[in-house]
């Protein structure tokens, strides 16, 4: 595509979509760019004014002119702020809109990349706008405003198996490598600082205090930019977790870090008891963080168990108070962050457990939305403050620092994973060492605690915000452009699309009890055995207290299979209506005369087929063809965005497994319908079938002897009428062929279809993937794989 | 830990035993003090009560399940070497093992992710016909969900498993279907247990 940026005739319907999508770009940059000086400059204009028409008011005397009565006023000054916060909001939403209107840059260039650039040129706007730039990654906006909901929304959704099974690792890398760091680049700055006696330049002034404190700072690994740049490069579930549970625990570690150098750096020195306090103060920030988010959790789990009655507010419970806890670990100095991802994760299985689906959606979409705005906000105002300085830039000072990173970094990892992977079962390989050290990314949190400091305790800011942009420039761009393309040729292992099956569900949690067993036998205590331990105390004691009714008792795999089952439903109903829709069957049709291919001996009845001769055969046909176009009509004047009512509040299960029942009878008998094998059956008018079908459900109380997966049925038109069933089944007859018939003639054959339930047709294939891909590809990539994680698997 | 020599003389056919199974000198003595500690009367076997005396694996759905699979069939004890066969498949796999770098006659090590899979499937193959049909699956859903469910929530399970998992479409789950519905599953992690010295 012929790249005419910069075009900027006004008759643009010759144009493409991206172009205007650029064109829209970057009107909306220079509208942005001047909107906010504007409001700057204005509102000490209005106010002035006003003030004069007060002062002016007030001195009229009873001989006084009347002043027209203004038709029209301007009265900025009253809604600047909440203006000009949405007017960012809004520049940073459209600017992710888009992005992904230009659709080769997206893929070559990361997210993050773009919108700092964007920020640049806004700040660069505004700077010749002669305004002054507001003070946008102020520490106070973005710690309590812009960080919760990114680290909310990675805790709610954490996977907490991969989580838990790499506990050690990610605390080794998250603890000690991030000391290592802070102490290495502190230390060996503050050497390189004291070399060149020569000729004494401004470095000389840095004492060692502040070296430790600048790379305590530039240390930790950012979970904003780690979460921007693996997002979008999908690796392994094990890389992921690991870097991002490091990004994620290493906040302790920086908070202690920065608090203890910063007390002591106005003093100078710092004592081995400030050491040892330090070291304290370590457990106390880490545990006590963990500690608030776990109990905000499980109130939160408290609350949601008395929420029946008013489910419109349910998630206003989790959001609030995530947010609470956040807050009261930062008023005791404690790891906000630890304290969110506590809270989060604390409190999913249970509040997931009581609430309805509609607010587990509304969950689900308000966080994505609030984190992903969030995130593209810190980027932006990266950018702007990038542009705003101070600056004072020291060649060696940032040379050094930007190199010292990446070499602390390496010698870190892989001195770690030397130690760790002799106690890893899963050893980690050098590809896996290398992905880890790349991925070590720094962001906004690293700036916005430069930003904290004192410049009168710490002459040196400038030139540690300015070290510290370029660390972060360097490592978003450089790194983070590179990392996708390394990823690719490395061929490092992928994360794998494929949801979680039912099997690998059913496997798990067996092969978890065979080793809890075989562990018990040995005596030996591990992983399994306090896992197992956790999980008898949380079913005795803690589900009947958080989670509501019935649900407390329903064992997991039940819940895992009622998701996915309703997961399903909702796919089917968002695709769209089927094309080819198995109608309601003759109800006469008795299941005893079916007969399946190889009765396993268990079985407690053999059937036998009588054979239909010709006529009513094609009568049986007639009667299916046009059932099938009467729920076709049906379906088109369906509003396919209506969803069922909340389906475990109304008994939905016991609906499900009737009517899957009924589709098996159903299938099975148009399969017969093809081998002349259905058995005599009065052809009834079709909506009398229907109502009986679906009236009597107990007609078919045998086992089911589906050859077929069962398919979910919706109840389209309306939440409970059973008249109405209709069948959906989008992908069962995927390339059905027509398994050859055995000479016997009277048994039946099961359909070779589709082994899983997720393969579209071959013919619709294209059609059907869109569909899916459409109310599949919001919120955020890895959105639907998590929830299928259980608590404690 | 005592002196390994000494108990090393105690267990019969030790070196054997440590190629065979892969474990070191000091996983097979301890080993053999958990086996000793669990043969109460001192018989220098183990029985069924030996094994339902430890109290952890009544509560364990499975329970039964694992401590049939140390039984050869048709013997009534277990005797250490069997004890140390069983359990060898859990020993964490070598990933620097060649296994077709040597003679092609060396046999598959017991914790490889096979034979660690083949353990698992003859748990649930329970008349070891080499298949799981539909009524051992539930037997083992049933086990697992202890009763908490309807049978029509079981058989619907069950249903939809076997239709997952079954490829040949003959309605039971082969090994070769078994392996293949795990093979995102990372058995050699999930399945290994690190015995400690």
């Amino acid at each position: 595509m012929p790249s005419r940026t910069g075009s900027h005739s006004p008759a643009g319907f010759g144009k493409s979509l991206p172009e205007r999508g650029l064109l829209l770009l970057m009107v909306l940059v220079f509208l942005e760019g001047s909107v906010l000086p504007l409001g700057a400059a204005s509102s000490p204009d209005t106010s002035h004014q006003t003030n004069l028409g007060d002062h002016q008011g007030t001195h009229t005397g009873p001989n006084s002119t009347k002043k027209p009565f203004p038709v029209l006023a301007v009265e900025y000054d009253r809604v600047q702020i909440p203006f000009e916060i949405s007017l960012w909001v809004l520049l940073a939403s459209l600017m992710k809109l888009g992005f992904h209107l230009i659709p080769r840059l997206s893929s070559i260039v990361p997210e993050s990349c773009l919108l700092i650039v964007v920020g640049l040129l806004v700040g660069g706007l505004i700077k010749l706008a002669g305004e002054e730039v507001p003070p946008v990654l102020d520490s106070r906006l973005f710690f309590l405003c812009l960080l919760p909901p990114i680290i909310l929304d990675a805790g709610y959704f954490l996977p907490i198996r991969p989580f838990m099974e790499n506990l050690g690792t990610i605390l080794m890398f998250a603890v000690v490598g991030t000391l290592w760091n802070a102490f290495f680049i502190g230390g060996v700055l503050y050497g390189v600082a004291q070399i060149q006696p020569a000729n004494p330049s401004d470095l000389h002034q840095l004492e060692l205090l502040p070296c430790l404190l600048f790379g305590s700072i530039i240390s930790a690994v950012d979970p904003v930019a780690v979460l921007a740049v693996f997002e979008e490069i999908h690796i392994n579930e094990l890389l992921h977790i690991l870097v991002f549970g490091e990004s994620l625990l290493n906040d302790a570690v920086t908070v202690v870090l920065y608090h203890l150098f910063e007390e002591y750096a106005g003093v100078g020195t710092v004592t081995l008891l400030d050491g040892v306090l330090g070291v304290i103060s370590f457990f106390v920030v880490a545990l006590g963080g963990v500690l608030v988010g776990a109990i905000y959790g499980i109130l939160a789990a408290f609350t949601s168990r008395f929420t029946s009655h008013t489910r419109v507010i349910e998630p206003l419970f989790v959001f609030v108070y995530s947010y609470m806890a956040y807050l009261s670990a930062e008023i005791f100095h404690l790891s906000g962050i630890m304290a969110l991802i506590a809270c989060g994760a604390v409190m999913r299985p249970y509040v997931e457990a009581n609430i309805s689906h509609k607010s587990h959606t509304t969950i689900k979409y308000f966080l994505k939305m609030w984190s992903s705005v969030s995130e593209t906000l810190i980027f932006i105002f990266l950018g702007v403050a990038t542009v705003d300085g101070p600056h004072a830039w020291n060649w060696t000072f940032v040379t050094v620092t930007v190199i010292l990173c990446l070499v602390a970094r390496v010698i870190g990892v892989v001195g770690l994973t030397y130690v760790i992977n002799k106690f890893r079962i899963v050893k980690l390989t050098t590809k896996d060492q290398f992905i880890i050290a790349y991925g070590g990314l720094r962001g906004a949190i690293a700036f916005s605690l430069g930003f904290l400091l004192n410049q009168d305790h710490f002459p040196m800011r400038k030139m540690f915000l300015t070290a510290i942009i370029t660390v972060i420039f360097f490592t978003v761009f450089v790194q983070g452009m590179t990392i996708k393309p390394l990823v690719e040729l490395l061929a490092v292992k992928k994360k794998q699309e494929a949801k979680r099956s039912i099997n690998e569900e059913i496997h798990t949690q067996f092969l978890d009890h065979l080793l809890t067993g075989i562990e018990d036998i040995c005596g030996h205590y591990g992983h399994h055995h306090w896992k197992d331990k956790l999980n008898r105390f949380n079913k005795k004691y803690v589900k009947k207290c958080l989670i509501a009714g019935e649900r407390s008792k329903e064992p997991q795999l039940i819940a895992f299979y009622h998701k996915m089952e309703m997961k399903q439903a909702i796919e089917l109903v968002e695709s769209g209506g089927g094309v080819k829709l198995p109608s309601a069957m003759p109800s006469t049709v008795s299941m005893q005369n079916i007969q399946p291919k190889k009765p396993p001996p268990a079985k407690p009845v053999e059937r036998v087929l009588p054979q239909l001769p010709k006529g009513r055969e094609e009568e049986i046909r007639k009667i299916l063809r046009s059932n099938l176009q009467r729920t076709r009509q049906r379906l088109r004047s369906y509003n396919r965005h209506t969803l069922v009512a909340d389906p475990y509040e109304d008994g939905f299960s016991d609906l499900l497994i009737k009517k899957q029942r009924m589709v098996e009878l159903e299938k099975k008998i148009k399969e017969m319908s093809n081998y002349l094998t259905v058995p005599a059956a009065p052809p009834d008018s079709p909506t009398m079938c229907r109502a009986r079908l679906a009236s009597d459900p107990q007609a078919y109380s045998m086992k089911p002897v589906s050859d077929s997966v069962p398919t979910i049925q919706v109840d389209l038109a309306s939440p409970q009428s059973p008249d109405s069933v209709n069948l959906l089944d989008e992908f069962r007859h995927a390339g059905q062929q027509q398994p050859e018939v055995e000479d016997q003639g009277l048994m039946m054959k099961p359909p070779s279809g589709p082994s899983g339930p997720n393969k579209p047709r071959e013919a619709d294939e294209a059609r059907d993937q869109q569909k899916l891909m459409r109310c599949l590809s919001d919120p955020g990539p890895s959105a639907d794989e998590d929830e299928d994680e259980p608590f404690l698997p | 830990m005592g002196s390994s020599s000494s108990n090393m003389d105690h267990i019969p056919d030790a070196q054997h035993l440590m190629q065979e199974t892969g474990f070191s000198a000091a996983h097979l003595v301890r080993l053999y003090e958990r086996f000793d500690f669990l043969d109460k009367d001192d018989r220098g076997e183990l029985r069924l009560d030996d094994f339902e005396a430890v109290s952890e694996l009544a509560m364990n759905p499975i329970g039964d399940r694992i401590i049939r699979a140390f039984f050869s069939p048709g013997r009534e004890t277990v005797d250490f070497p069997s004890f140390v066969r069983i359990l060898a498949h859990f020993r964490p796999t070598d990933t620097n093992r060649t296994r077709n770098g040597r003679n092609g006659a060396q046999p598959e090590p017991a914790n490889s992710r096979t034979n660690k899979l083949k353990f698992a499937f003859q748990l649930y193959d329970q008349d070891r016909d080499g298949k799981i049909s539909r009524e051992e699956l539930l037997q083992v859903l049933r086990a697992m969900l202890e009763m908490q469910v309807t049978e029509e929530q079981l058989q619907s399970i069950a249903e939809r498993a076997i239709q997952e998992a079954d490829l040949d479409l003959d309605d039971t789950i082969s090994f070769d279907e078994f392996k293949k519905s795990l093979e995102k599953v990372d058995i050699e992690h999930k399945m290994s247990i690190r015995f400690l010295e």
